[in-house]
């Protein structure tokens, strides 16, 4: 990390990570002319990340342990002669040790320092610094005490605030460990259930709070901050389209009024501000969709998955500028410079089964892809003609990014985007994506985060069938079969 | 739009003004009709075969080429369209008139027997006509008896939708086939019609000389001058072209010709011949682009090739038809079960003799389906078992029992219903004999069995196509399934036959006008037994595998058992397919008690069902077969302990 007045000029970047990010991160690396180092472990030996590297360092057997392994992510930069380390998104993103061990070892972290992850990763810690700068927040508790105390000072303020309530784990995030509590019963019952989920999960049983505000849209704010003071930001997503709290479908910018978006920015400038953030951040905000109320979440201190809407929307490479500001340069993007024009959806495609509820189809081959191209139509995807699923790791075969001018025009890009696409072999979240598109409610912008659940329909959307495979099917069997059976 | 010449009917025309006006129409015109009967075309399994493709093909020329009509549906084309070509006939000709949007379209509809080879229930043969006259404008109904209330529903409902009806009368020749007796019929036919019909004469065997057609035209026309007569026949004899012009000469309208691409060895004349041989006596071919026909056929020309499979094995012509009246075919199929049979050498003997003498015994109806197939199987039957009449088929007795309709001139003898039915042939002729109606089915039930066997929702279309052939019905709609919409393909990648080469390529639009490109790569088996063949689809490869076949890939060993083999078998027990045919239905299962007489298996062969009976006492211990398979001559069938 780079403290005031302290600068290092970068050479050489070991991406702590794997897949669409690693590759992501890599290709920004090379544009700046510096070296570029992958690690991986075992299973990964095949990744498509690692033949854009100019070095790949092979961490161990894994699977998902190595990735995780402080040391021997140190190791490898050190083994590489590697000076900075990205970490990317999920894995050791988020995990101040790792930024501290870069300290110690003299090695660049590129994002916020140790400190800034450690308080605002305490939901607790980052509720109180938020508090002092007078951010709004979703009324909730402290971190419960343990035992029947925590219990009762959670049902006063269930008397208080009124249900439903969401009891938290402080270690959670990303969704996890949240449940949703509709009476002073459930809570009785639930409580010591999600604190030994919390436990077994995070490792950690504590428990806080908060008033559930229903169906609200998930609005965040896209910052950059550098160690010399400037804070800035690059505008909003909408990430209300969730399912179970994992965001599916990501969209740049939140379609609110102006005066809204102008309080957010604020309100996520002045957060970043307390927290004495640098680097790249991400603001979350909770917002009535009916009165456009919006409270402070959490920060996320890291690049997000959705990252890419707001670059093919500002034309700014995030990844540069945390590199910049990793290495203690001053943040130079003039206000003017950011321009938030037109629409952008970014979609996951994975190798799901959205039908069976998502369920990975891990071991299967992509026999034929094709992808889409054409304007405004972006890609980060690490997949091919012959990639195997992993069983070991996510599902994610591409992210699809599209932009358009107006918000019918971006619908119906990412249709053809999404149409264009030709994948044979595993089931994927492509024609669930098209369901959305059709949707009526989407198409006006009406969805929150019980989008989903309000639109079970979407589900029953046709699987998509090429009359061309049926036909190619027939054509290899009258080959095979030397006549053809149904003809004769 | 094409201005088409004047005295053209089409079917907007037909839409716009109906069927009166039309026929008056045509009443006014100077000159003659003519309809192309592809469906017709050559008299075995080739005329059935045509692919859309190739359909599709050649309509501009077609639609240009000025018919009265195209016959394209009926006849056994439905079930071959569902079986063989693996396409809904619906769906074909809803394609095809989108292709020739100026060209009426012609069935042959077998009355009760609809586009099958047994009655319907009256509700099964209204909702068919119903539905296939959305895109058949001219219909064609004839009864092997000529017996006329086995066509009144399908009358009635042609009228209903608007339709041109097109009664027939069969024709044939013998002391009982006078001017009288057809002209009389007719008569029958007007007073349940009224006048604003065609009328056909059917002469599917191509019987009867130039001189004898033009009399009966003249005859009828004598009788009822404003009668618009058809005239269909057959060149199984050479001379049909003879009778066509006898035809128009004493005032038919209409007569029937094909492609001369297409056409040859018992099917319809050359359509250009007629047109320049009426010509030259005088008669212009109505609304008829010789170019036209010309640029059809030099299309057709190159497509003739792919369909070899499928051309009748049995060349040249046949005047003896004359003798035998066995319609072309019934001949082509007849020779392939004689050769399958053993009994090829005995073919004269059935033909000349024994064929003509069985149809004098049954009362000279007409040899059409499903009467000619009666005749020959018994005609068969008789001379390859040595005694006449013995192991009579369902038909045969359903026949005799006037259950099909009455008799047009003459009950058999006395004695053929004692060698038909036994010793007690008049207490069952008293107790079973008199028309059979066939109860009308429950459309809902049929339905919920339809869509139990296909797992889903049935549309309409598909319901009126399951009534038709049940079994088959089924079969294409799970092929349609899997494999969609085949009919795209053109038949050099249908027909294939030994595989292709690696790096051979086809490209055709599929169904939605898609362009795709298709091209043969490596191919190799897996452990498993299934094949992976690696295809270039639209230029990437993709590998596409086929799965082996459930039975193993053995090919069947080739059975030459004869007649009196099987026999033998089956006196042990041991049950063969007595001719190849598909098996319709087994009404026993492993573990019955079967006795002398009873049935075991039922085969279908030649649109008739053969019983196959146990000759002996015994259980059931194994069955090899189920309903829908098809089997050879000879192939196991069961097994019963005795």
């Amino acid at each position: 990390m780079a403290r005031k007045g302290f600068m290092k000029k970068i050479r050489k970047v070991l991406v702590a990570n794997r897949g669409e990010i690693a590759l992501r991160i890599i290709r920004t690396v090379k544009e700046m002319g510096l070296d570029t180092v992958a690690v991986y472990e075992k299973p990964d030996s095949e990744a498509y990340f690692l033949r854009f590297a100019d070095q790949a360092i092979l961490i161990g057997e894994g699977p998902r342990r190595d990735y995780l392994n402080i040391d021997k992510i140190i190791w490898a930069a050190q083994k590489s002669g590697a000076d900075a380390i990205h970490p990317g998104y999920g894995f050791l993103s988020e995990n101040p040790e790792l930024a501290a061990a870069c300290e110690e070892s003299d090695i660049v972290f590129i994002g916020p320092p140790p400190r800034v992850i450690r308080d605002l990763g305490n939901k607790v810690v980052a509720r109180k610094i938020m508090e002092k700068a007078a951010i709004p927040f979703v009324p909730g508790t402290g971190t419960l005490s343990a035992g029947d105390a925590g219990l009762a000072e959670a049902v006063a303020f269930g008397k208080t605030c009124g249900y439903p309530i969401m009891l938290k784990a402080l270690a959670g995030g990303g969704g996890r460990g949240i449940r949703k509590i509709e009476g002073e019963e459930e809570l009785r019952s639930q409580l010591p259930q999600a604190r030994s989920e919390a436990r077994s999960a995070f490792n950690d049983d504590r428990i806080y709070i908060e008033k559930c505000v229903e169906s609200p849209r998930h609005v965040e704010v896209q910052i950059l901050a550098d160690a010399h003071g400037h804070v800035m930001h690059l505008g909003t997503r909408d990430c209300s389209i969730q399912r179970r709290h994992q965001k599916l479908l990501e969209i740049a910018p939140a379609d609110l009024p102006k005066n809204v978006l102008d309080a957010m920015h604020r309100t996520a400038i002045q957060a970043a501000r307390e927290a004495g953030y640098v680097n790249a951040g991400t603001v979350e905000f909770l917002v009535d969709p009916k009165t456009n109320e919006f409270w402070f979440m959490e920060v996320n201190t890291r690049l997000q998955v959705e990252h890419t809407v707001t670059e093919i929307l500002t034309g700014i490479d995030l990844i540069r500028q945390q590199i910049l500001m990793a290495e203690g340069e001053t943040l130079d993007i003039p206000e003017e410079r950011i321009h938030l024009v037109g629409k952008a959806i970014q979609v996951r495609i994975n190798a799901e089964d959205p039908k069976n509820n998502f369920m990975p189809e891990g071991g299967k081959r992509v026999e034929v892809y094709q992808s889409p191209g054409g304007p405004e139509i972006r890609l980060d995807g690490i997949v091919y003609q012959g990639y195997k699923i992993p069983t070991d790791y996510d599902s994610l075969l591409v992210k699809l990014t599209v932009r358009g001018y107006s918000w019918q025009q971006t619908i119906q890009r990412l249709k053809r985007a999404l149409k264009d696409f030709l994948i044979v072999g595993p089931k994927t979240t492509i024609p669930f994506y098209l369901a959305i598109c059709d949707d009526k409610d989407f198409r006006n912008g009406c969805f929150t985060t019980d989008y989903l659940d309000a639109h079970s329909e979407l589900f029953n959307y046709p699987e998509p069938e090429r009359e061309i495979a049926k036909l190619s099917k027939l054509i290899a069997e009258i080959h095979s079969r030397k006549i053809n059976p149904y003809a004769y | 739009m094409n201005i088409l010449p004047e005295g053209r009917i089409t079917p907007r025309e037909l839409q716009r003004s109906g069927v009166k006006a039309v026929l008056d129409k045509m009443r006014r015109t100077q000159g003659y009709y003519l309809t192309n009967t592809e469906r017709d075309l050559s008299q075995s399994d080739f005329k059935n075969r045509i692919m859309p493709h190739t359909q599709i093909l050649v309509a501009p020329e077609r639609n240009a080429a000025g018919y009265f009509s195209l016959e394209i549906t009926g006849g056994a084309s439905v079930h071959v369209d569902l079986l063989r070509k693996q396409m809904n006939p619906l769906e074909k000709l809803e394609v095809l008139s989108g292709h020739m949007p100026d060209t009426l379209f012609q069935t042959l509809c077998r009355g009760i027997n609809l586009f099958g080879y047994r009655p319907y229930p009256e509700n099964v043969i209204r909702l068919t006509v119903e539905t296939f006259a959305r895109h058949v404008h001219v219909w064609r109904v004839f009864d092997f008896l000529n017996y006329i209330p086995n066509m009144i529903p399908v009358y009635e409902e042609v009228k209903k939708a608007g339709r041109i009806l097109e009664a027939a009368v069969c024709f044939s020749t013998g002391p009982e086939h006078t001017n009288r007796f057809y002209v009389k019929k007719v008569g029958e036919i007007l007073d349940v019609t009224g006048p604003d019909i065609l009328l056909a004469i059917k002469n599917h065997g191509g019987l009867g000389s130039p001189g004898r057609i033009g009399e009966l035209v003249r005859a009828i026309l004598q009788k009822y001058p404003d009668l618009l007569i058809h005239y269909h026949g057959h060149n199984t004899d050479g001379n049909e072209i003879g009778r066509i012009v006898a035809a128009v000469q004493n005032g038919a309208k209409i007569v029937d010709a094909s492609d001369h691409a297409l056409t040859g060895f018992y099917g319809p004349p050359p359509l250009l011949t007629v047109v320049n041989t009426l010509e030259d006596y005088g008669y212009p071919a109505v609304g008829l682009d010789k170019q036209a026909v010309i640029n059809a056929s030099n299309k057709l020309r190159h497509e003739r090739p792919y369909y070899r499979d499928f051309e009748s094995q049995f060349f040249g012509f046949d005047p003896t038809v004359q003798t035998h009246k066995l319609p072309g075919g019934a001949t082509g199929s007849s020779f392939e079960q004689a050769q399958k049979g053993g009994f090829l050498d005995r073919m004269p003997e059935i033909l000349q003799n024994e064929l003509p003498r069985v149809q004098i015994e049954l009362g000279n109806f007409w040899s059409v389906t499903p009467g000619s197939q009666i005749l020959w199987t018994t005609a068969a039957n008789n001379v390859v078992k040595g005694a006449r009449y013995r192991d009579p088929s369902d038909d045969l007795k359903n026949l005799m029992l006037e259950r099909y309709g009455k008799f047009p001139f003459y009950k058999p003898a006395p004695e053929i219903y004692e060698a038909v039915f036994g010793r007690d042939w008049k207490k069952i002729v008293r107790r079973e004999a008199g028309y059979q109606k066939i109860e009308d089915v429950d459309l809902d039930v049929e339905r919920r069995i339809l869509e139990h066997a296909i797992g889903r929702k049935a549309t309409d279309d598909e319901l009126v196509l399951y009534l038709q052939h049940p079994n088959d019905a089924v079969g294409f709609f799970k092929f349609e399934e899997k494999f969609g919409k085949t009919w795209v393909l053109p038949p050099k990648v249908w027909f294939r036959r030994g595989g292709f080469g690696i790096g051979d390529k086809f490209e055709f639009p599929d169904v939605t006008g898609k362009l795709h490109t298709i091209e043969i790569g490596p191919s190799r088996r897996t452990k498993d037994g299934s094949y992976m063949t690696h295809l270039g689809i639209d230029y990437h490869p993709e590998p596409v595998v086929t799965p082996a076949e459930s039975e193993g890939e053995k090919p069947k060993a080739p059975v030459a058992l004869t007649a009196k083999e099987i026999g033998a078998l089956a006196r042990m027990g041991d049950i063969r397919a007595t001719l190849k045919g598909i098996v319709n239905q087994i009404p026993v299962a492993v573990g019955d008690e079967v006795g002398v007489g009873d049935t075991l298996v039922v085969l279908e062969a030649m649109k008739m069902l053969t019983n196959i009976v146990s000759d002996v006492d015994g259980k059931v211990s194994e069955i090899f077969s189920s309903p829908g398979a098809s089997v050879e001559t000879g192939d196991k069938l069961m097994v019963i302990e005795i």
